[in-house]
């Protein structure tokens, strides 16, 4: 990373971290109460963003795998890896953030609902996509390996969502095309702020983990070429 | 003179890896025997009277498939130790045939396996949980015929996967069930609709979900069978 | 016997160009920047100390491994364009025999036979276990013959298709008497039909012996190579691997 770079990083970080602590204040503030769910429904404003993070990593995670393996480029493998685990840790928060929900509005912890099951679902095959990349005996054959799995994962999530939503389904549905928006003013606003937080949290991450994960290759270039020198 | 086509190179592959367990019988018997033990684990899990009050409809779909799932994965993973042994597996990535065709011979024959496999255990479930097999034979060899197909197309690719980085059955389950998630909701369901006397025409949504998944895959495992197997 | 064998049509003799070839494990480069010319129709030893690259270079030669970069062309053609055309032209001999324990020594090369797409696998199977002195155990399991016939088994799986270019890789290793016996004879008669032939091996003298040329490679580079015919082994060894016996 040059230092213009880091800078720019660096700037990120900090608008990143006042725009985080302005989401809480209008999420815990601003934000009237929602009449019939009471202050539990706040959880939406992580909840909800937090899930679209974790399916637009998904996505970016099957475009950079279809192009690592196109190209072979190092560059690629990297934006694979870091979706991947940014994408688990997203996934992560929707199965926690879900519950505590569910608990509050249906009286259960979980339940098989459509949307909640394919989160559980995709967690599982983004954690084995990162399984893969742990027992592969060398970088390169976990990169390939991941790859694949990559866009298996982002492709089966489609069908699971398709046949989840088949088998069982009661997930509140607050956006309905056609339907005129049922969310007070406040709502809205804060609503579409924080998916705007959160997107910008994804892009820096995003930007971080792939620095510090070039910075790796390169230092284990270097202590390997130490190594080569000493025997 | 470029070496077989595409699907006589598959087919040969097939018939070598389905002539090495006619004569050692190694897999299908480890296949049986283990599903027998399934079977017997599951009438265990439920009591008598649970059974009775359950019927075969909901009870028998549930504990076929997962029975099938499990002892699938006992025949990927042999199907791959056999080119381990002698690393013959690297004889077939020197030979002049399209890698695509290596993925569609090695599905080909954990297919006809699995179907050789169910050709006993399916009966054998008739028998133990008393449903009349012949009067549903028909609707019942379809719905077992299209799963199976995805699960063997699958079962290969991903334990091609944990052979390549030396793993066996149990990273083969974690990555396997996960990914075919959908298409075990699909095969319970139409078996459990199948075992309720409906026509095949009221699940003729879940068959889709099980077509859908069977030719994606299908199409998926022969891009990039390549990627898994090279080094 | 294996001179009029059908499936030899094509006149030319390839050549191996290889061009900057390089192979990385992670930063590491097993194989660097080599650039060498193979000659057709004669036989090349590869020497070199321990992790030197001989083997990855074979195994990049073969399509085994995957360049991270440069080309390889055979006979004019490359991997990337006509995998299929070059790879029917190789056979390759490791110290893995690539067979089937489980399937009878016929079954085993006709199944490889098939593959390659012969017009007659099972009467080439037959005519190679005749040559590999086999005959009487075709209906056995690969499984059940000594180390030595297995090793003769596996040459003749990879010679099934009448390679052009063959490669070996350390085929000395752990042979008995007789099976290095035929090896020799095998590689020979290679020589005789003007086959390309490129061999890794620890044996100097049999390398020498066996090769018209030679080359050298240390640490992943091509350093030195030359013509096979009145070296000594001693000096040879002397002279190349001065600093290996120091170290």
């Amino acid at each position: 990373m040059t230092s213009g770079q880091s800078k720019g990083t660096l700037a990120l970080t900090g608008l990143v971290l006042i725009a985080m602590f302005v989401a809480i204040w209008m999420v815990f503030q601003y934000v009237p109460n929602e009449r019939v769910m009471g202050p539990v429904q706040r959880i939406f404003y992580f909840h909800v963003p937090a899930a679209m993070i974790t399916f637009l990593s998904v996505f970016l995670l099957m475009a950079s795998s279809i192009t690592y393996l196109w190209t072979r480029n190092k560059r690629w493998d990297r934006i694979s890896l870091a979706s991947t685990e940014i994408g688990l840790m997203f996934c992560t928060l929707v199965l926690i953030t879900g519950p505590i929900w569910a608990k509050a509005a249906w009286g259960v912890w979980w339940t098989w609902e459509a949307r909640l099951t394919t989160t559980l679902i995709l967690w599982l095959l983004l954690a084995g996509c990162l399984m893969v990349r742990g027992y592969a005996q060398n970088q390169d054959l976990g990169a390939r390996l991941a790859s694949v799995l990559g866009i298996i994962a982002a492709l089966d999530v489609v069908i699971v969502y398709k046949a989840v939503h088949w088998w069982r389904g009661q997930h509140p549905i607050v956006f309905k095309s056609g339907e005129k928006n049922p969310l007070a003013p406040e709502m809205y606003t804060t609503f579409m702020y924080c998916i705007g937080v959160f997107m910008a949290l994804f892009l820096l991450m995003m930007i971080l983990r792939v620095a510090v994960l070039s910075l790796e290759e390169r230092t284990q270039a270097l202590a390997e070429r130490r190594t080569g020198e000493l025997s | 003179m470029t070496g077989a086509g595409f699907f006589r190179a598959a087919g040969v592959l097939a018939a070598k890896d389905l002539s090495i367990e006619w004569r050692t019988r190694e897999g299908l018997s480890a296949m049986v025997l283990f599903s027998l033990i399934v079977l017997v684990v599951f009438s265990f899990a439920f009591d008598l009277a649970t059974i009775k009050q359950l019927g075969p409809a909901r009870l028998v779909p549930g504990i076929l498939w997962t029975t099938l799932a499990f002892a699938g994965v006992v025949g990927f993973t042999r199907s791959f130790q056999v080119e381990a042994r002698r690393d013959s597996m690297t004889a077939l990535l020197l030979a002049p045939v399209d890698r695509g065709a290596l993925f569609a011979g090695k599905s080909l024959s954990n297919l006809v396996q699995l179907l050789l496999l169910e050709v006993v255990v399916v009966p054998l479930s008739a028998i133990f949980f008393g449903y009349d097999l012949f009067a549903i034979l028909w609707p019942m060899s379809v719905v077992v015929f299209l799963h199976t197909f995805g699960l063997a197309e699958m079962g290969t690719l991903l334990g091609a996967v944990a052979a390549k980085v030396g793993r066996g059955e149990a990273l083969l389950s974690t990555l396997l069930f996960p990914v075919t998630m959908p298409l075990f909701i699909s095969a319970v369901k139409c078996t459990n609709a199948v075992l309720d006397g409906k026509e095949l025409s009221s699940v003729s949504n879940w068959l889709l979900i099980a077509v859908g998944f069977d030719l994606l895959f299908l199409f998926v495992g022969l891009l990039t069978f390549e990627y898994v197997v090279e080094e | 016997m294996m001179n009029d064998h059908p499936s030899n049509p094509d006149p030319v003799r390839p050549a191996i160009q290889v061009e900057s070839l390089s192979r990385r494990f992670g930063s590491r480069a097993a194989v660097n920047a080599v650039t060498v010319d193979i000659a057709s129709g004669i036989s090349t030893a590869l020497f070199g100390p321990n992790g030197a690259g001989k083997t990855t270079l074979l195994r990049l030669l073969s399509s085994a491994l995957r360049p991270t970069s440069g080309q390889i062309r055979i006979a004019g053609k490359s991997y990337q364009d006509n995998p299929r055309e070059i790879r029917r032209m190789i056979g390759v001999i490791s110290h893995n025999s690539y067979l089937y324990d489980d399937l009878p020594c016929l079954a085993n090369l006709e199944f490889f036979g098939k593959l390659y797409g012969l017009p007659n696998p099972r009467q080439r199977a037959e005519e190679l276990l005749d040559e590999m002195e086999l005959s009487e155990r075709a209906q056995d399991p690969a499984g059940t013959l000594s180390r030595g016939m297995t090793q003769r088994l596996s040459i003749a799986r990879s010679l099934v298709h009448d390679p052009e270019v063959v490669f070996l890789d350390e085929p000395f290793s752990g042979l008995d008497p007789h099976a290095a016996s035929v090896l020799r004879t095998t590689i020979g008669r290679l020589r005789e039909r003007r086959r390309t032939v490129v061999m890794v091996t620890h044996n100097i003298p049999l390398g020498l012996k066996l090769s018209d040329r030679w080359l050298l490679m240390n640490r992943g580079r091509l350093v030195d190579q030359g013509g096979s015919a009145g070296q000594d082994p001693e000096r040879f060894q002397e002279i190349h691997f001065r600093k290996e016996v120091a170290s």
